[in-house]
């Protein structure tokens, strides 16, 4: 059977059996109403029976495993039985007699096991005597023993489970359970109080609802059992009466604390599926971690995505992160298809409720996946980015460090040389003329090595835009290479790469341009860095260098026809 | 004239000092870079002091700096910049805070006594002096057409030279004109281009090359 044709059988036997026993309940006590604890009063056994159902009814709407789903069903059928050990009960007299008290350790059984808890030793211990007490003692051994003639019910049916009557035994069976039962209900109440102080405020938000009320029942359940120990067995006295309708009161706010739950956990999926389908709208970078935090109501909410074929993690935005190490933060991994997706750091005690967690494995996944392709998507690109903007960063530094060995190197030598030569030319004196015009001609030659290894350390790298920016750059190349017109440049400072960028645009256009003017025009806005050129006499292809200098700092290249359009990041 | 020199290669340093003594200079002291330029500067109270734009501590543009700070802390004391940069920018930031006794000339001039000598003596006398390579360059900037092309080949010749930061005198010398002639000439320039009138010799240098860099 599948796993969603099991879970859709179960209700339907827990439902015929619960109206089958509310048939025979009702029939019971209007059979004999004297002898029940409904008595005549049409609106208490109408709020017996409704209890007993509601509980049913909670349990089949309950988000909670399967085993507690049953244990909060067994106990609001065993609640309808409560009244089965009365005269009027007929041919269910006999099985009355054994179940009637089997309601409290049903309910302290599924609330012991409510938000999905493993059962502690002392629960197990506790539910152990409980059961006993119930099933045995207060139950089939006392059956074994009870002879209603003996007893003084002339009205009753027969024991079917007779085997002698001990009226003396049975005495002292009764006080003996009755006394056990209010120690459990005592023990219980304890345990329940320990595990709601001890529990995180998520955990306690969602528990308190149901054990509240549940402990309340059982303690009721542990009054009319110390008000029934003397006389050593529960009866339909005044007394009774009162705390058996506060046990149907606590009984349904139990049912309501079950329904209030399912409540909460429609709430959050509700949410989360809002969320899914505005995700699947539009998705910005980082916008999934905004609507998690709000869903889940943490806004110190982090998401992380596992990086697939590498070690580590990136946030929405492809950024490098790690999961926290200290114990401050708790972090929940979420999993799909045996693949670690993503990971939520949160404060503690956020998820611990399944139902949350549940909805949030079912309903956020895709939206979650979608999200870790993005964000692996941007740190590759982010990384391929850097790393071209390292290249061209490297590359800017050579031909710097270039620029500066030529400087200091063979240009300083050369203007040495020529200091030297002239020197050599005074000591020889204006009449000795032997070497004038060899000596002459090494002038010459030095000044024109000069003025080219200038030229050629200026088109490595012009220190003048290093030290002065764009726009002084911009026009010493003018300066050296008329064809070109500088117009409006913005004179505010640049990061080096954008600089250097811009300025290798304009240079480049200049030299791959035929004949005739380049114009240049730049200007800043929006923090960025717009430079238009114009060139009517058009620009040799491939353009491709071009658009990788431009992209390596985050910029655009774009050439149409015969001008270029460049925008830079004014930071890179 | 008593100059000081600041370079950082020793050989350049030394044999510049015997061509400047050679040419009746008086050399009172020699340096490798800005702070002890500066140091030297105070104690020894040259004319003139020989900068290279690139020295230590920084092997930019300390040397510049140094002579921008000698021209504001001593009003007798000149600087005569030698780079191997052709931007008129540097040439702008030297004269900018006080356009008088500071001059730029390329490095390869070291070389070149009578433009070397000529340079310091016009310095000494309080004049500016800019390389004519970078001017001439500026001069022949590719323009949008402007005030520039109503000049005559005459004008543009008496522009350029003042530029250079030559006196009326100069220019009349270097022009074989007499100096109303000249005197014509440049009040006629700066009619056509709609510049103020200078208030003396030293600050048009730095207006009619802020307008050749701007236009």
């Amino acid at each position: 059977m599948t796993r969603q044709a099991r879970t859709m059988v179960q209700p339907v036997a827990a439902w015929t059996v619960a109206l089958a026993i509310a048939v025979i309940t009702i029939a019971i006590v209007r059979g004999e109403p004297s002898a029940s604890l409904a008595g005549e009063s049409a609106l208490a056994l109408t709020a017996e029976v409704a209890v007993g159902l509601l509980l049913v009814a909670a349990a089949a709407a309950a988000r909670a495993p399967a085993g507690v789903r049953a244990l909060l069903a067994a106990s609001g059928i065993a609640w309808l039985m409560a009244e089965w050990n009365s005269p009027g009960a007929g041919a269910a007299f006999t099985a009355g007699l054994v179940l009637y008290a089997t309601w409290p350790p049903v309910l302290a059984h599924a609330a012991l096991q409510y938000g999905d808890r493993p059962l502690s030793g002392s629960a197990v211990a506790l539910l152990a005597v409980a059961y006993a007490d119930s099933l045995l003692i207060l139950g089939s051994v006392s059956a074994l023993i009870f002879d209603p003639r003996i007893e003084g019910c002339f009205d009753c049916p027969a024991n079917r489970l007779l085997v002698s009557g001990q009226p003396d035994l049975l005495y002292d069976l009764g006080r003996t359970g009755l006394g056990i039962a209010a120690s459990w209900s005592v023990a219980f109440v304890a345990l329940v109080c320990l595990r709601l102080a001890g529990a995180t405020s998520a955990r306690r938000r969602m528990e308190l609802p149901v054990l509240l009320p549940g402990a309340i029942a059982i303690a009721l359940f542990g009054a009319r059992a110390v008000h029934g120990a003397e006389r050593g067995f529960l009866s339909n006295d005044p007394t009774d009466r009162s705390l058996w309708v506060a046990q149907i009161a606590a009984l349904a706010l139990v049912a309501a604390g079950v329904a209030s739950e399912r409540m909460r956990a429609r709430r959050t999926r509700n949410r989360l599926t809002e969320l899914v389908v505005e995700l699947g709208r539009s998705s910005p970078a980082g916008r999934l971690r905004d609507q998690l935090a709000e869903a889940l109501g943490d806004p110190s909410l982090e998401l992380l995505h596992s990086r697939g074929d590498v070690e580590g993690w990136v946030d929405g935005e492809g950024r490098r992160a790690e999961l926290p190490t200290n114990g401050s933060r708790e972090v929940t991994r979420v999993f799909a298809g045996g693949q670690e997706l993503s990971a939520l750091v949160h404060r503690r005690g956020l998820l611990e409720d399944p139902a949350v967690a549940a909805e949030l494995a079912d309903a956020a996944v895709l939206a979650l996946e979608h999200e870790r392709l993005g964000a692996i998507r941007r740190e590759h690109l982010n990384s391929l980015r850097a790393s071209r903007a390292r290249i061209v960063a490297t590359a800017d530094a050579e031909r710097r460090s270039l620029e500066r060995d030529l400087h200091d190197g063979a240009q300083q030598r050369l203007a040495t040389l020529a200091v030297a030569i002239r020197l050599a030319r005074r000591q020889l004196g204006p009449e000795d003329q032997r070497y004038e015009h060899e000596l002459a001609v090494a002038e010459e030659g030095l000044r024109e090595a000069l003025a080219e290894l200038r030229d050629l350390a200026h088109g490595l790298m012009p220190a003048v835009l290093a030290q002065e920016g764009l726009r002084p750059a911009a026009e010493a190349l003018a300066d050296r290479s008329p064809r070109l017109v500088v117009g409006e440049l913005p004179t505010d400072r640049f990061a080096a790469p954008v600089e250097s960028a811009a300025y290798f645009l304009v240079a480049e256009a200049l030299r791959r341009s035929a004949a005739g003017e380049v114009a240049v025009s730049a200007r800043r806005q929006d923090g960025r860095l717009f430079v238009e050129l114009e060139v009517p006499g058009g620009i040799a292809e491939p353009i491709t260098d071009l658009e990788d200098r431009v992209g390596a700092v985050g910029g655009t290249l774009v050439a149409t026809g015969r001008s270029l359009h460049a925008e830079l990041p004014c930071v890179s | 004239m008593r100059v000081l020199i600041a370079d950082d290669e020793v050989l350049l340093r030394d044999g510049l000092a015997r061509l400047l003594q050679d040419a009746g200079f008086e050399v009172v002291g020699r340096c490798g870079d800005a702070d002890a330029l500066l140091r030297m500067v105070e104690a020894r109270r040259p004319e003139v002091a020989v900068v290279d734009i690139r020295m230590p501590p920084g092997n930019t543009d300390d040397g510049l700096v140094a002579a921008q700070e000698i021209r504001r802390r001593y009003a007798e004391i000149g600087v005569l910049v030698l780079s191997h940069h052709l931007e008129v920018h540097y040439a702008m930031r030297l004269l900018e805070d006080v356009p008088e006794r500071a001059g730029y000339l390329l490095k390869e001039r070291v070389s070149d006594v009578a433009v070397l000598t000529d340079a310091l003596r016009r310095i000494g006398e309080g004049e500016c002096v800019v390389d004519p390579t970078i001017v001439s360059r500026l001069v022949a900037r590719k323009r949008a057409r402007g005030p520039l092309d109503d000049l005559t080949e005459r004008e543009r010749e008496v522009l350029a030279l003042i530029a250079e930061g030559l006196s009326n005198n100069a220019i009349g010398d270097r022009m074989y004109l007499s100096p109303k002639t000249v005197e014509a000439h440049i009040s006629q320039i700066f009619m056509k281009l709609d510049l103020r009138p200078a208030a003396d010799q030293h600050r048009r240098v730095l207006a009619v090359l802020a307008y050749l860099r701007a236009s």
